[in-house]
């Protein structure tokens, strides 16, 4: 089985988080909800003040502390499935204790006050157990995975898109949407990213174009101090998080 | 001795039908809001996810391992002078834990399924797995230890065994609940193989505030209502007790805050500086909830006034659930991994609906602790031989 894992690359993103809209857009996420997410540091002052951005869905990790957490393994790691986090909605509790220990802020319970009003979930109440029922829907739901739109009370989070992963042909070493037999099979955010700065691939196959990335440009993981190892790498220069600063007082 | 328990009277009546009609009033603005909103009702957001309602079940769990640990200085470590509190601190800490359990089964996403999934997949490796099993061993170990001790059992050697049994689950059960947040090295603020102890510590307070509390308002708050050994115990080891274990409480916190101050570490330190220090509410509730008692308990002659103990249990009751809600929220604040879009530390409030919880949990307290103090004797106390300390008296209890 593939190992899956994503490069970043952020020389090249431009941070218009087209991949963002469209994980909210596959996976019918809620406003908030943002399971893929383009994050935005600023540091320094003008004339040499520095922007970064920084691309963020969950890092499937390879030591991964939400799994370790979870009361009733809700939240597993499927080695079967290329090692993808998963959280399963028929067993989660809502104890929230994985968001609590996940170190990237990547796992939502959007059984919350909602980001936006008007609220989207009064707009299109749910039905047949879903928190919210939009009209247009990814037909794909799996609730062992937490794919499609979640029951009340349950924590989501990305899925690297399993849903289309799961469908590339075994052994194919990257799925790479330039690759017109391949593209279906990519996940939403690296097909859609148009300055092809993401891309998804075998960690485990030396072969592989991710592999050859991270090789090649210095990949790094975000927060390796965790310890956690994360499946998901970041190439070019800024692949850091500044240290947390509050806004300065008045 | 139980003629002058007033619970026993109209007070308890009173007192009895205020608390069930604020348990059903909140409980039922808690599942008016939960139905209709969902968990929308509370402030907790994914940024900070645990916010009052569990605050809340941990004081009130520790309350409860607090009594559980104070109960075992006569039934395991033959402090025989607290005899006159023991049946008093089981029921309590049963009660309490009880209301802990009911908030925070009205926190949970999804608390029925908790009942099936927890025992079929046995997650050996998440703390929070253990604080179900060793809170449920805790729960049934105070029932029995509680129904040996109602039977007459003071000094059998099963109810000796069944106290040594109830004193591991309880240290158990807070030790572990304190690792749920002392293991979370991403969340720098909690990490700390030291908190099982605070935890101790702390329990132990709010314990015995409790414990204070609820004997004076059983007897009216007067003490001649109360047995002559009820007396000596609160003329004597008790209040030397609470003192000195606020005393250690208040090292803790100080050890604690001049290690996170000095760390570089932003998310220990800022929340230290931005956070705590920098709330009214947590200075206040540090100086008045918690300073202040200490200070009042220092002297003998002040920390055996009624109206000193009295006092101090309800200003403890307010500074340890402070000291819990800003324990966990603190651990939260410095948002992880949020860029620009949370660029302060994070502001949490407890909704109209969370608070609606708090209150239920202690209605609940209240109501158990009335029908506890009606239905049951929990001024009970041993035979006199069983009372005094030494080998001859414990010869004459096993005759
Ligand atoms: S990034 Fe967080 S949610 Fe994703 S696998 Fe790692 S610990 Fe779990
Ligand atoms: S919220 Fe759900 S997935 Fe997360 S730790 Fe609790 S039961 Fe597991």
């Amino acid at each position: 089985m593939a190992k899956w894992g994503m490069v970043i690359d952020l020389d090249k993103c431009t941070g218009c988080q087209a991949c963002t809209t469209a994980c909210a857009m596959e996976n019918n996420t809620l406003p908030g909800e943002s399971w893929q997410d383009v994050l935005f540091y600023h540091q320094g002052k003008y004339p040499s003040a520095q922007m970064k951005w920084l691309p963020r869905p969950c890092m499937q990790c390879e030591n991964p502390s939400c799994v370790h957490v979870c009361p009733t393994r809700a939240t597993y790691k499927d080695m079967d499935a290329g090692g993808i986090v998963f959280v399963d909605w028929n067993k989660c509790i809502g104890c929230k204790y994985c968001m609590i220990a996940c170190p990237y802020g990547v796992r939502f319970y959007a059984d919350e006050k909602p980001l936006l009003e008007p609220d989207l979930r009064d707009i299109f109440p749910g039905s047949n157990g879903q928190l919210w029922s939009p009209p247009y829907q990814n037909p794909e739901q799996d609730w062992k995975r937490g794919i499609g739109i979640q029951p009340a009370g349950v924590v989501s989070k990305c899925t690297f898109c399993y849903h289309k992963v799961s469908k590339a042909p075994a052994g194919t070493p990257d799925l790479d949407e330039a690759i017109p037999e391949l593209k279906e099979y990519v996940p939403a955010c690296v097909r859609t990213c148009a300055p092809k700065a993401r891309f998804f691939g075998d960690l485990d196959n030396p072969e592989s174009q991710v592999n050859r990335l991270i090789g090649d440009k210095h990949g790094v993981r975000l927060k390796d101090h965790t310890g956690n190892k994360p499946q998901v790498y970041y190439l070019g220069a800024g692949a850091g998080v500044p240290a947390f600063e509050p806004k300065p007082r008045s | 001795m139980n003629q002058e328990n007033i619970m026993k009277g109209p007070a308890g009546i009173g007192l009895l039908a205020i608390s069930a009609i604020v348990l059903l009033a909140s409980f039922g603005y808690a599942i008016a809001s939960l139905m209709s909103q969902g968990h929308a009702a509370f402030n907790a957001t994914s940024t900070v996810p645990w916010g009052q309602p569990i605050a809340t079940y941990l004081y009130f769990a520790l309350a409860s391992s607090g009594l559980g640990l104070i109960a075992s200085l006569p039934l395991v470590f033959g402090f025989r002078k607290f005899y006159p509190v023991v049946k008093r601190c089981i029921f309590l800490a049963f009660a309490i834990l009880i209301s802990g359990m009911a908030v925070l089964a009205l926190e949970l996403g999804n608390v029925f399924r908790m009942l099936w999934v927890i025992p079929l997949n046995l997650q050996i490796q998440s703390a929070m797995f253990w604080m179900g099993v060793f809170y449920l061993v805790d729960l049934l170990f105070l029932l029995w230890k509680f129904q040996k001790l109602d039977a007459g059992e003071w000094d059998s050697k099963t109810s000796k065994q069944v106290g040594i049994g109830s004193f591991l689950a309880v240290l158990l059960a807070s030790g572990n609940l304190a690792l749920i947040f002392g293991m979370m090295s991403m969340r720098p603020f909690w990490l700390d193989g030291l908190l099982p102890i605070y935890f101790y510590l702390t329990a132990v307070a709010s314990g015995l505030a409790a414990l204070v509390f609820f004997t004076y308002l059983a007897h009216g708050f007067s003490r001649d209502n109360m047995s002559a050994p009820l007396r000596n115990l609160l003329e004597g080891a008790l209040p030397k007790f609470f003192g000195a274990v606020l005393g250690g409480t208040l090292l803790f916190i100080a050890v604690r805050a001049i290690t996170g101050m000095y760390s570089n570490n932003p998310e220990i330190h800022l929340v230290w500086s931005e956070y705590l220090f920098a709330s009214p509410v947590y200075q206040a509730s540090l100086w008045l909830g918690i300073v202040l008692p200490f200070v009042l308990m220092l002297t003998g002659s002040m920390r055996n006034q009624a109206g000193t103990q009295i006092l101090v249990a309800v200003l403890v009751f307010g500074g340890l659930f402070a000291e819990r809600f800003f324990f966990v929220v603190g651990g939260q604040v410095i948002p992880l991994f949020k860029g620009t879009w949370e660029w302060d530390i994070l502001s949490y409030t407890p909704s109209a609906t969370e608070w609606s919880l708090t209150i239920m949990g202690s209605a609940l307290l209240f109501t158990l602790w009335v029908l506890g103090e009606r239905l049951l004797n929990l001024s009970a106390m041993p035979p006199s031989a069983v009372m005094q300390e030494g080998p001859a008296a414990e010869a004459a209890a096993h005759a």
